[in-house]
Formats: structure tokens, sequence, C-alpha cells
């Protein structure tokens, strides 16, 4: 089916971009990237709503779009601008490795998507196995990077994964919990954005492992 | 009419509580005010006291269980019953007919003890403490039972560390609710584990016994154990109890120590003696040699306290043990079948528990009122109060009697139920296992009469001869609403020594309601006598023999009068002056014992003498003796420092950095998902 | 509720034992001092002596100490109350105490120690040293020697199947003249308890009033005229009651079988022959022996203690 495989291309390119921003070090392609994949989650949800005649989800698409794929990658690009950093510092991980254990994280997820009776098979299993996939190479990503805009991409990446998971296993989306993700990833950012700031001028750096100075 | 006197005892339970929750409301609410508050809080616990006895009575009279349903919460569907079986009934009883001369007690001792902006927050946990006590003990399910007991600790938590000014009080709060909550972690897993074979939380079904057998089964009997026995302030769980009772308010340290203790003994009764099925031998056996070892440790530590509330304290800890070596005699009768002798030893448990709050209240109360008046609790500086303080000095010597196992009070009554369950058990029981009785009889009676020799050092040291300081020397009487509830108290000591008939008969109804229990039927529980199960065994009318000794006692008196009057002259000071100093020290009174018993004590003595000019004419002559607190450094000490080297090792995992904590959550997403996920 | 002839008829008995008692009682005294002055190779005083030094007390004015208070006057009083009820729980002529009804071997025992404490009270009362030291002397000793005597009375107590003085004795005169091993070993055991309880050497020193070997001494030394009077006559009677009680528990022979003026003639020569033997018994402990250190008093009651436990042990094992 067209629409099928066209869901499952939308989905790779979302798998892709997790790569890709794991690959590399610029930060402003990785919030690009982020961008992206939002766009793509975008046209998902859109090919869903229209496929399956559930037309809130257009609003939900159109919401995603404008509010991930736009504005949030503008607020970070700006974020950056003011601070001046353009690279990540060097990973705990060297890249072939990350993308090596980016790969098994991939096969993780894959399988463990096999275990939903909705996912075993068919479009749903590449949309859930991609959704799981995207979530564990996030959470990656917030484990092996250092700084703390590159953290807020990651925790955003993983709150398209679920989105994508939600989006591709039940039949439509209720509005309110929509505009509740979508809230709470508003103030996320917002809060992130302005909590950097504040870190940065308290230790003079993004980088987050300072932070071990706190412990017990 | 009967009929409605039941409903009126069902309704009685609920209403008591609904009226301690308005009242603690109010006086929350009245914060400021705290004569106010205080004044609600403690009449609305009066009549919830009077309101639970009242059900009690009723269902100790042969009126039936009573059983009704606390709260049921619609929306989370849970629902909190209670059932008023007779050994709930005579344990509400016991606590209510104590809990009112110590409220009546406290109206007017708070305003003295407690500072004014903590007044209502004090009244307010008071009247919680009592409330939740009473519901751990009509508790039905197991929900309403641990919501209870933790509210119980939570309470009496606060009022311990009510004066927290003083990093004592603040330990001993802090020691009281971490032993709490490793007694109630224990209790909820043995519960839970009944509830998992039973598929239900009523604790009637939970406790049918046979649910669980083997090794399960000594399990939870263990974690009961464990979890009852740190309440009751069993030997090795007690460490809490010297530092908690001491440190609260001194009407609190009489409901701690006559009423809380209840609470552990009451599941130990309910639970681990009728609640898993026909006891083993080895738990009667282990009961009863956890009692004895109480009660013996109890008393020695007792004798040697310089602290008149910690001394009150041990005292409590020896008179749980007592009533577990009975509660380990029942069970040991039990395993081998003899019901008639199990009969006679929960008897003298449950007569033990009554008489023991009885006179422990008694003795907290008069200990309060002196502490009040001299502001300090040393034994050392007081003396001559019984001049100063007359109605308390001579309550209290009625308390020491009592407490010493004294006929005709009520102490000996229960002393007396004991040694015949002891006698009687060795009877019945076979084999080397028999030994045990006479040896408990043994130690028993040497526990007494320990007890007896530190209350003599107690009334003395501290009521007659000289003040040995300004403080008792300036001491004066407390008012009449103090003694008063005091006087009720002595009076009930010697009521129930005189009468123990009264209340032994109602026993009846908690014999025939518990299994294995045979009804005794030649044990005389007449109004003023209680005889043996075996004919020719023993018998005792105390006021009989009370009117024999009162008949001697005025013989005495009328020979001895001589028309002229009396002189009074100096006591022979060979041929100084008497002054406070010379008197004997309680230090003194019990250094016989501490030296002959100094394998228990281990003491360590420090003598230093301070010169000016010359060593041979000291200023000042120090002595310090300390007692090796053997279970702080031998038992906890060990455990704690184990603990501690966990943590620190586990510290390692706690490095600070971000990343490493996201690690350890992906690590174990993925683990889990690769064990969980998958098609099945 | 008994009818009021047998209330009467009750309360006759146990007055006239215990009058006898309290008549027989300093008889005993003087004759164990007498005899110990013999084997001392003195006079000794006469044997009316108690009778006389009892009469001079009560005649004597009363004086007490000032800081005294109630306690102190209440001290003997009760002690010389609780001792003489004690009386009416054992038999001393007839197989049968006048109030066993009312109470037992745990009874008595109970009196004793309430007579006790009352004197170890009182004795704290007039702040000096010597009644500190006597109060916890004595307490001391009396705790240590509660276990063996328990132990004694029921290994008594469970051969005979009854806790009760008069049951006991009636059980045993029943069993017939049977000596069992483990009754001479109880005896022995009982024997050095009942030393302890009345203060004789070698436990205490009831003639000395130096401080360092006082026990009960110490506790009374402030007492004068009638308070003394009522002490030294609760001493004597309590003496005269352990040795009663050692009677009836091991040889209870002789006694009365009814209430025929033979018969009660019988039993009481009977009974004062036995505890002649037993103050003989008595007097040769006292003169043979040394009075021991304080710390070494518990190793003399642990003693007696492991004899009960044997005795114990082979009875019913």
């Amino acid at each position: 089916m067209v629409t099928g495989d066209l869901l499952i291309l939308c989905a790779a390119g979302m798998l892709v971009s997790a790569f890709l921003m794991v690959g590399q070090k610029a930060l402003v392609t990785a919030i690009r990237l982020y961008g992206l994949q939002s766009l793509l989650l975008g046209i998902v949800a859109a090919v869903i709503a229209m496929s399956e005649r559930h037309h809130e989800l257009l609003v939900t698409a159109a919401i995603t779009v404008v509010l991930k794929a736009l504005l949030i990658p503008w607020f970070l690009t700006r974020t950056i601008d003011r601070i001046g950093i353009r690279r990540e510092v060097e990973p705990f991980l060297n890249v072939p490795t990350s993308l090596l254990i980016c790969v098994g994280l991939t096969v993780v997820g894959y399988r463990v998507s096999t275990g939903f009776p909705e996912g075993a098979h068919g479009v749903s299993h590449h949309l859930i196995g991609v959704a799981l996939s995207m979530l564990l190479i996030g959470l990656f990503l917030m484990v092996s990077r250092k700084k703390a805009i590159t953290q807020i991409v990651a925790l955003l990446t993983i709150e398209n994964a679920v989105f994508l998971v939600a989006v591709g296993v039940t039949p439509g989306m209720p509005l309110v919990v929509e505009f509740g993700i979508a809230f709470d990833v508003i103030v996320a950012v917002l809060v992130l954005g302005v909590l950097v700031h504040r870190i940065v001028d308290r230790f003079e750096s993004m980088d987050v492992s300072r932070l071990s100075k706190l412990k017990g | 009419m009967s009929v409605n006197l039941g409903q009126l005892a069902a309704v009685a339970v609920p209403a008591a509580v609904l009226i301690r929750l308005v009242t603690v409301a109010a006086a929350i609410v009245l914060g400021r005010r705290g004569a106010a508050a205080r004044t609600i809080a403690l009449t609305g616990s009066i009549v919830a006291s009077v309101m639970t006895i009242a059900a009690a009575v009723h269902v100790l009279g042969g009126g039936g269980a009573v059983a009704g349903v606390l709260l049921h919460h619609a929306a989370s569907g849970a629902v909190l019953t209670f059932s008023m079986t007779p050994l709930s009934a005579w344990f509400v009883m016991v606590f209510g007919v104590i809990a009112i001369p110590i409220t009546v007690y406290s109206a007017s001792y708070f305003p003295h003890a407690i500072p004014p902006a903590r007044m209502a927050a004090v009244s307010a946990a008071f009247n919680v403490m009592l409330g939740a006590v009473e519901v751990v003990f009509v508790a039905a399910d197991v929900l309403t039972f641990v919501f209870a007991w933790e509210l119980m600790t939570l309470a009496t938590a606060m009022l311990v560390a009510s004066g927290h000014e003083e990093r004592g009080n603040r330990r001993a709060g802090y020691l009281y609710l971490v032993m709490s909550h490793v007694g109630t972690g224990c209790l909820l897993a043995a519960f839970l584990i009944l509830a998992a074979a039973a598929g239900s939380l009523s604790l009637p079904s939970l406790l049918a016994g046979h649910l669980v057998a083997g090794y399960t089964r000594t399990a939870v009997f263990l974690l009961f154990l464990v979890g009852f026995g740190v309440k009751a302030g069993l030997i090795p769980f007690h460490v809490w109890l010297p530092e908690a009772h001491p440190a609260a308010p001194s009407s609190i340290s009489a409901l701690m120590s006559a009423v809380l203790i209840t609470a552990g003994l009451y599941g130990l009764v309910r639970v681990c003696a009728f609640g898993l099925g026909t006891p083993d031998v080895i738990w009667g056996v282990a009961f009863m040699g956890l009692g004895a070892l109480s009660a013996i440790l109890g008393v020695l530590y007792a004798l040697t306290q310089g602290d008149l509330k910690r001394l009150l304290a041990y005292s409590t800890i020896e008179n749980s043990g007592i009533v577990v070596l009975g509660l380990g005699a029942a069970m040991l009768a039990l395993a081998y079948g003899r019901g008639g002798i199990a009969t006679v030893a929960i008897a003298a448990s449950l007569a033990h528990v009554l008489n023991h709050a009885a006179f422990k209240g008694l003795l907290f109360l008069g200990a309060g009122s002196v502490v009040m008046q001299t502001g300090t609790r040393r034994v050392e500086q007081f003396g001559g109060l019984l001049r100063r303080m007359p109605w308390t000095g001579s309550l209290f010597l009625v308390g020491a009697l009592a407490i010493a196992g004294l006929p005709p009070l009520n102490g000996f009554v229960s002393e007396w139920l004991t040694f015949q369950a002891l006698l009687l058990g060795f009877g019945a029981t076979p084999g080397f296992v028999r030994l045990i009785h006479p040896l408990s009889a043994a130690l028993l009676a040497l526990t007494t009469a320990l007890a007896a020799a530190c209350f003599v050092r107690v009334a003395g040291i501290c009521f007659l001869a000289l003040p040995r300081s300004e403080a008792a020397a300036a001491a004066g009487e407390v008012p009449a609403a103090m003694w008063i509830p005091q006087a009720a108290l002595a009076l009930l000591c010697v009521a129930l020594g005189l009468m123990p008939g009264v209340v032994l008969s109602a026993l009846g109804a908690i014999v025939t309601s518990l299994p294995g229990l045979q009804p005794v039927p030649l044990v005389m529980w007449g109004s003023t006598g209680i005889a043996s199960p075996a004919r020719t065994f023993d018998h005792l009318v105390p006021a009989t023999f009370a009117v024999a000794l009162l008949a001697a006692v005025t013989v005495g008196a009328l020979a001895a009068r001589r028309r002229a009057v009396v002189r009074r002259v100096p006591a022979w000071g060979c041929g100084g002056v008497l002054s406070a100093q010379t008197q004997y020290t309680a230090t003194a009174f019990s250094k016989p014992l501490l030296m002959i018993f100094r394998a228990v004590y281990r003491p360590t003595r420090e003598v230093e003498a301070l010169a000016d000019v010359s060593p041979y004419y000291p200023q000042e002559v120090r002595y310090r003796s300390v007692i090796e607190p053997t279970f702080e450094r031998y038992v906890y000490s060990p455990v704690l420092r184990a603990v501690l080297r966990v943590a620190n090792g586990m510290k390692a995992l706690q490095a600070g950095s971000l990343h490493a904590y996201l690690a350890y959550v992906l690590a174990l997403g993925v683990l889990l998902l690769l064990w969980l996920g998958g098609s099945k | 509720m008994p009818m009021l002839p047998e209330v009467v008829r009750q309360g006759s008995f146990a007055v006239a034992q215990t009058v006898l008692l309290l008549a027989a009682a300093p008889l005993l005294k003087t004759a164990i001092k007498k005899m110990k002055a013999r084997l001392q190779n003195r006079q000794g005083p006469p044997l009316l002596q108690g009778y006389y030094d009892l009469a001079k007390l009560f005649a004597k004015e009363p004086v007490r100490a000032e800081t005294a208070s109630w306690v102190f006057a209440a001290g003997p009083r009760v002690y010389f109350g609780a001792v003489i009820a004690a009386t009416t729980l054992v038999p001393v002529l007839v197989p049968a105490a006048p109030l066993e009804a009312a109470g037992g071997i745990l009874l008595l025992v109970g009196m004793l120690a309430l007579a006790r404490f009352a004197l170890a009270t009182a004795a704290l009362d007039t702040g000096s040293a010597f009644g500190g030291m006597g109060a916890s002397r004595d307490m001391t000793i009396a705790a240590l020697a509660e276990p063996a005597l328990m132990l004694g009375l029921f290994t008594s107590a469970l051969a005979a199947g009854s806790l009760n003085m008069g049951g006991l004795v009636r059980s045993v005169l029943q069993r017939g003249l049977v000596l069992y091993p483990s009754d001479l070993l109880a005896f022995a055991g009982l024997f050095i308890i009942v030393i302890a309880e009345t203060g004789r050497i070698p436990v205490d020193n009831p003639a000395t009033h130096l401080e360092l070997t006082m026990i009960h001494e110490a506790m009374v030394l402030e007492y004068a005229g009638p308070d003394l009077a009522l002490v030294e006559w609760g001493s004597a009677v309590k003496e005269l009651l352990y040795l009663t009680l050692l009677v009836d528990l091991f040889l209870p022979l002789g006694m009365a079988a009814d209430a025929a003026p033979a018969a009660l003639l019988t039993g009481l020569l009977a009974w004062a022959l036995k505890v002649f033997l037993l103050a003989v018994g008595v007097t040769i402990t006292e003169t043979t022996n040394a009075k021991l250190r304080l710390f070494r008093v518990p190793e003399l009651v642990s003693v007696s203690l492991g004899l009960a436990f044997l005795a114990l042990a082979i009875r019913f094992l």
C-alpha cells in the first residue's frame, strides 16, 4: 500500500536522523536534524489521519510541524547563538563505537516490538520498532554527550519516539493528551533553555559532567 | 434489651473514633489557644475512652463480638472494618481504664510541662495516639491494623520528640521511629505472606491458623515475633524503650509504658499464640526463654539506674517479660494439647497486663509529679519528699508495693497465677522440656525479689530521710487534680488485689473465644477468690487474708501503744552531725547487687581524687561507675556498622555524574526490555 | 459465704495458733542463745530472758529520729503484722492450717516478703547510713535466697501435689514415712535458706553491732522501745515459722489427728521436740562456722540452689 510504504519511509527517515545525530558533532546540525525528524513525524501523523479518517490527527500533525519542526529548533538555535558555542566537546565514546551501540539498540527495539500484539508484523511493526529504537538512542545520546543543549535535543527525540508509538499503535489520539504533551515539551524546553543560561553563567561552561562535584 | 445493647456497642466504637477525630481537628484549628485546645482534646479523649470501655464491658459480659465498618472509601474501594472480640475487649478495657486517670492528670500536668506554643499539637497527638491504639485492638483487616499501627507509631514519636530542643529527646524519637519501622516492616511482610496464602485481607481469615506450613510458618512466626516484640519491649529489641520513655512528658511516658506495650503484647497473643495454628513446642520454649530473659535483665538494669523514669522504663521491660513468660507457658501447654493449663497461663498473662498497666501508670504519674516539682530526674537528688509531697509519696509507696508483687495488692495475684501455670505445666509436659518450668519459676522468683529490692531503693531514696539537694528541699505538693488520678489508680491496685475474681471472671468469655483453650470449671472465678484447676493445688482469697493482716497489724500497734508522747531526737551520727551527705545513696544501695551480677553488668569504675595542696588532703573525690551497654555495644553496633559499610560501598554508585545515572537508566531499561519484551 | 459459727471457729483456731507461736518464739530464741553459750563454755542467759527483754522494751518510752516520717513507725507494725498473719498459713499441731483456704506457700512467701519490704523501707527513713546499708544487704541476700527457696518449696509441693500447706502436710502424712533421697537434698538446701533468711551465722551475725558485719541488725539499729520490741518479737516468730515450715515439709509426724486434748498435747510435744532438734542443728551450724564475707554469700546460696534443683531433677526425671 502506498500509505504503508510512505509511513515506513518516514519512519526510516526518522531513524536515520537519530543515527546522524549520534554521528556528528556540530550542535546546529543536531538541531536541524531534530527539526527534520519532527517534520517527518508530522507527515506520518497526517498520512495516518487521512488514510484512517481520524481527522483530529490532522490538527495534531499541524501542531507538531509548527511547534517541533519550526518553533523549537528556532528557539534552540537562538540559544546557541546567544551562548556562542558551535561544537560539542569530545563525547565519552568515539563516533564509530557510538554508532555500533546504536545499531545494537535498534536491534533491541525491533525485538521488543515483536512482543506487541499489534506490532508483530506490518506497518505497525516498523513504526513501533523505529519508535523504540529512537527512544533508546535518545537515551544513549543523553548518556554519552556532555553539552546541555544536546541533552535537550535527546530529550525531545525521546518525546518524538513516544508520540510515534502512540500514533502508530492506537487509533487516533485524544487531543487533550496531545495538548498535554505539547505543553509539557514547551515548558521543558523553556525551562531547560533558561537553565542552560544559568548553568553557563555560573560554571562558565555547559559541560554537565562538572555537576559531578555535587555528590555524596 | 440485649439486642439494643449490642447495637449500641457496635455503634460505640466508630462513634468514639469520630469523637477523637473531631476533637483533634478542633484542637488543631484552635492552634494558638493552647488551653482551649487541650481541654477539648482531653475531654474528647475521656468521652471516647468511656464509650469504648462500655462496649468492651458489654462484649466481655457475654454479649458476643461486635463488628462493623469504620470507613468506606468509595473511590478507592478501601473498607476499614473493626471487630471487637473478647480478647480485643479485654485490651480495650485495660487501655481505657488506665487512660482515663492519665488523661485527667495530663489536663493539669501539660500546662507545667509543655510550652504553650506546642500545647495544641501535643494534645492533638495525645488523642491521635490513644485513638490509634484503640483501633489497633479492634482492627479486623490488615489495612486497618497497619494503618492504625503506623499512626500510633508516628503520634508517639511526635510526642517523644516534643521536647526537641534537647539532643537526647531528638535521638530518642529517632531511635524509636527507626526501630518501630523495622518492626512494622516485619509485620507487613508477615501479613502479606499470610494474605497471599489466604487470598483475602481480613484478619479473621488470615489468623485462622494452618494457612502456611513448614519453613514458611516458622518464618512468619519469627517476623511477627520481631514486629510485635519491638513494640512490647522484649529483649533484644528493647533498646529504644529506655531512651524513649524518659524523653516523653511524664503522663505520655505513663501511657507508653502502660498501654503502648500492650499493643505489642496483644499482637503476640492474638497472632503468635493463637493465629498460626497450634503452636510448636519450640515456640513455647522460645517465648518462655525470651520472657524470662527480659524479666531478669529488665530488673537488673532497673536496679542500677540513676534516672527515675529510665528505671521505670526498664521495669516495664521486666513486666513485659513476665507477660511473655506466661504466654510461653500457655503456648507450650497448647503444643501438648493441655487446654486447661493453657487457660491458667493465659489468665496469668492477661491479668498481668491489667495489673501492670495499673501500677505502672500510678508509678509514672508519681514520678511525673516528683520530676515536675523538683526539676530533675536524678534519683540521687531526691530525698525527704514524703514530708513535702505526702499524697504523691504515699501513693507512690502503694505503687511500689504493687510492683514488688506483695500481697494483698494486684501484683501478687498475677504473679501467683503465673506460678500456678508454671507448676501445673511442669506436671503436664513430658520429657526434658519440662525442666524449663521450674527454671522459669526460679527466675521469676528472683525477678520479683529483685524488683522488691529495686523499689525499696526507689521509694526509700526518693521519698524518705533528708533531701539531697535544694531542689528536693524546695519541692511542694502537686495540685489535687494531679494526685487524685493517682489515688484512683492506687485504689484500683488495691481492689484488684483484694477481689481478683471480679476481673478474672471476665476472662471466661475470652477463653471460649480462643482456639485450643478449655474453660476450666474447677477454677473458682468467684468474686473474691481464685483457685487452681487441680482440686487440692492452691487457692487464694486475698480479702480474707487482708483482714487477717489488718487484724495482726492492729494487734501490734495496740501492743506498742504507749500513753507517753514519742520523743524526737536527732538520729545517731557516730558522734558527728547527720546531714544529707552522709545518707546512703542509691548507687550504694544497689552496689552489692552490682558486684554480685557483674557478669551481666560489666561495670567499669573510675575514682579520682583532686587535691589542692597535698594528695593526702583531697578537696574533691570523683567516683564514676559505668555499666556496659551490652546490647548496644555487642548486638546493635555490629549490625549498624555492617549496614553503614554496605551503604558506603554503594556510595561509589552515586558518582554525582549525570551521565552515570542516565547510563544506569539506559542499561536497566535495555535489560528489562530484553527480558520482558519480545514475542511470547 | 461460710456460716458465722464457721467463721468464729476458724477465727478462734487462727488466734489460738498465733498466740501459741507468739508465746513460744522468745523461748526458741533464748534457747538457741543458751545452747550456743554452753557450747562456747559460757553460762548464757536464763531461758526466760527473751520474755524479760520484751517486757522491758514494751515498757520503755518510744524514741524516734527527727528525720523519720510515718513510714518509720509503720515499718515494725507491718513487719510484725505480716509475720503474725503468715503464721496462720502453716499447720502446727494439727495437719491443717487455720487460714489455709485463703492461701498457701506462695502467700506465705509473699507475706514474708512484705514484712521484709516494710522493714527495709523504714530503715531508710532516718537518714543514717546504717539503715541504708542494712536494707541494701538484706534485700540483696533475700533476692538471692528467693529462687532457692521457691525451688525447694516447689519440689515438696510437686511431690505432694499441693501448694497449700494443709494439703501438703496431709498428703505427706498419707504417704507415710517414706524417705526419698530427693527429700534429703531438698532439706539441706532449704536449711541453708532458713539460715540465710533468719540472719544466722554463716550469713549474718545476730549478736554483732559492728557495721562491717551487720545485716539485719543494721536495719533495725535505730529502733527503740516498743518499736524494737515489735521487731524483735517479729523476728523470733519468723524464725519459729521457718523451722515449723521445715518440720511440716519433711517430718510432719505426730500431728494431732483430732481436737482431743490428749492428741493436741501429743502434737504439741512432737512439734516442740522437732523444732528443738532443728534448733540444735542451727546452733551447731552457728558455732562451727565463721561468718562469710558478704560477697561469699551468693556462693552459699548457689549451693542451696543447686541442691534444690538436684532434688527436683532426681525426683521427677
